[in-house]
């Protein structure tokens, strides 16, 4: 049996995928309580699909459903999926499996500027976000570029070195962060640093769509640059001798990556770990073509965000966990035993 | 025949002093088997990446099928010529058949996924490299020489008139360093490739290259055929070691005499047509 890559195997592993997620989704937008008092009970999908009644109040299991559990499950899997595929891609490029955009302080470069966003007090705002999706963009940018030169220039052939790298950059942004936070009032304070545990919450409608388009905008944009991903993983001279052009690939996938980063950041904090795990499940699965790693971790991350968001709210209910809290729980000895794996295995030139 | 690749005159230095390449001119039919020999440091591989476009010369000109370098966009000189450096183990685990596939990424549309004529020079490539068999297996778990031919593979699926090598053999056995220069020959002869590799092995060079270039620090270059370039003075001068020359055949070969080696004298050619010098 020879296994080759069509795009119509790939469209059907999507459309299998996607109706996986749809399932999740609308189990995890069932579970967990109606009201605190009450002790968990499942809504039922008979009375949501019966519409919203004739007042309000009327239907509750219809109105949780549509106006909070729906807008939350939607969000956790647009988080995940971003997430995913902005590891994905730096793996590729960094040419480093361990590489995260959480590892390697590209979400704290996009949450500082969240920060420096909130804490500015700029007002102004075009479509349903705020600066802050700007500034988150701008600080992931510019991390994404500065753990790349570090790496650069640490040393090629040292898998650890640019881990190294994020490490320093993370600690001295989460330090700045907190330097910002500590001088900011105490009721913008308590919120911030639950959004900088990770944290998913209702969001209204708008947000929503307007988030939907950006990141899967960013999603399609990095999916057009997959061929040549898997080139790059070669290094920069193979790629050459293969006719990518090198410099003008890594521009664009980093703007790509730090973009859907920064959405996904300043919808929901710093989330960690979901863009290791993820592609690392997939590429066990299905390869390490990025042509499929790319879509398929995407919508696995969604489905993996979404169930670890309604353990979240579930586990210690009526309270909340913040959902980074859960994946880091679930990401930190999976990273471990990754660093245990690949440090034996540093054969890799330039 | 015409020349496919023409230098004229080239010089290239990494800073504005140094001078690793000195106005070098010499011209490669297409078809042709050329070795690129000479010690470390002379800038084999500096030439080998002026060719396929890594570096810019400082001055001369370099013509691959009768257009500048410079004249190329990425995607077009990949096209023309394939480059094979030396074999590695990739960070991820692509299978065999994959990493060949790659090669057809300079042909590829936007979302870029291979053609059925795509698939067909990929098969092509691995019957002919004999890597078909383990088409379906990941890099990491072939041995050094079967990495090498796949990354060949991949070369000859790029289906380009010039193939560059940079030290194929190297770290490999005898066995697998001749069914390498094997392979090389056998493209050259069936697919008309033209054939430019660095090589440390003057004697495998003088077996299988068409013609060599000589690059020797200071004494300049010879562009010629092996058995004129190659003498015992020479590779004494150029490599700096005491040698020994020899005839197998009809052909010439040549052994480092090191500092501890035996009376040159003592040594006796073994094949039938040997006989000392």
């Amino acid at each position: 049996m020879v296994k080759i890559l069509t795009p119509k195997k790939l469209v059907l592993k999507i459309i299998i995928c996607l109706a996986v997620l749809a399932v999740v989704m609308c189990l995890c937008a069932m579970t967990g309580r109606i009201r605190p008092a009450e002790g968990p009970r499942k809504i039922s999908l008979e009375k949501v699909f019966a519409g919203p009644g004739q007042e309000p109040g009327e239907n509750i299991d219809y109105e949780i459903f549509v106006g909070v559990r729906l807008p939350r499950v939607i969000l956790a899997a647009l988080v995940g999926a971003a997430l995913a595929c902005a590891g994905v891609v730096l793996q590729a490029i960094l040419r480093n499996p361990l590489a995260d955009p959480y590892i390697l302080g590209i979400s704290s470069g996009a949450g500082l500027g969240v920060i420096a966003a909130v804490l500015s007090g700029v007002t102004w705002s075009f479509w349903a976000g705020s600066p802050m999706a700007v500034f988150a963009f701008t600080g992931a940018s510019l991390t994404v570029w500065l753990v790349w030169y570090i790496g650069r220039f640490t040393g090629k052939s040292q898998i650890t070195s640019l881990l190294l790298a994020g490490v320093v950059v993370n600690a001295f942004f989460s330090a700045v962060i907190m330097f910002l936070t500590s001088i900011a009032n105490s009721e913008q304070l308590r919120s911030t640093i639950y959004w900088l545990m990770g944290n998913i919450t209702e969001k209204d409608w708008l947000v929503l769509w307007v988030s939907t388009c950006c990141i899967l905008g960013g999603i399609i944009g990095l999916f057009s640059l997959c061929h040549k991903l898997n080139v790059l993983t070669f290094g920069e001279d193979d790629a050459k001798a293969l006719g990518v052009k090198t410099s003008k690939t890594r521009v664009a996938a980093f703007g790509f990556a730090a973009f859907i980063t920064a959405i996904a950041v300043s919808l929901s904090g710093l989330i960690g770990f979901v863009g290791l795990i993820v592609p690392h499940g997939v590429r066990l699965v299905f390869g390490p073509d990025h042509r499929q790693l790319l879509p398929l971790s995407a919508i696995i991350g969604s489905i993996f965000l979404v169930i670890a968001d309604t353990l979240a709210r579930t586990i210690v209910a009526p309270a909340q966990l913040p959902v980074g809290v859960i994946t880091a729980i679930a990401g930190g000895p999976f990273f471990l035993v990754l660093l245990a794996k690949y440090s034996r295995k540093v054969s890799w030139l330039k | 025949m015409n020349g496919i690749i023409k230098i004229e005159n080239l010089s290239f230095g990494y800073t504005p002093e140094e001078t690793i390449l000195k106005a070098l001119s010499f011209e490669v039919m297409q078809g042709e088997f050329v070795g690129i020999a000479g010690p470390n440091g002379a800038g084999k591989t500096t030439l080998l990446n002026l060719l396929c476009g890594l570096l810019t010369p400082k001055a001369g000109s370099i013509e691959i099928d009768a257009a500048p370098v410079e004249s190329y966009s990425v995607r077009d000189l990949a096209q023309k010529v394939a480059v094979v450096r030396q074999e590695f183990v990739p960070v991820f685990d692509f299978t065999v058949r994959e990493m060949v596939s790659m090669a057809r990424t300079p042909y590829l549309g936007t979302f870029g996924f291979e053609s059925k004529a795509d698939r067909e020079f990929v098969n092509d490539a691995l019957e002919i490299t004999d890597t078909a068999r383990f088409a379906s297996r990941p890099l990491a778990q072939l041995s050094g020489g079967e990495r090498q031919r796949v990354f060949i593979a991949r070369a000859l699926a790029q289906n380009t008139d010039v193939l560059l090598l940079d030290e194929p053999t190297n770290f490999l056995d005898l066995k697998y360093q001749v069914g390498i220069y094997d392979l090389l020959k056998t493209a050259q002869l069936e697919k008309g490739k033209t054939i430019v590799a660095i090589t440390h092995d003057i004697n495998l060079t003088i077996q299988y290259a068409d013609h060599v270039l000589l690059l020797g620090g200071n004494s300049g270059y010879q562009y010629g055929y092996a058995k004129d370039v190659f003498s015992l003075e020479r590779i004494e001068k150029v490599f700096g070691v005491r040698a020994f020359a020899g005839k197998v055949g009809g052909e010439k070969f040549f052994l480092p005499l090191g500092k501890f080696a035996k009376d040159s004298r003592q040594i006796t050619g073994k094949s039938a047509g040997g006989q000392q010098e």
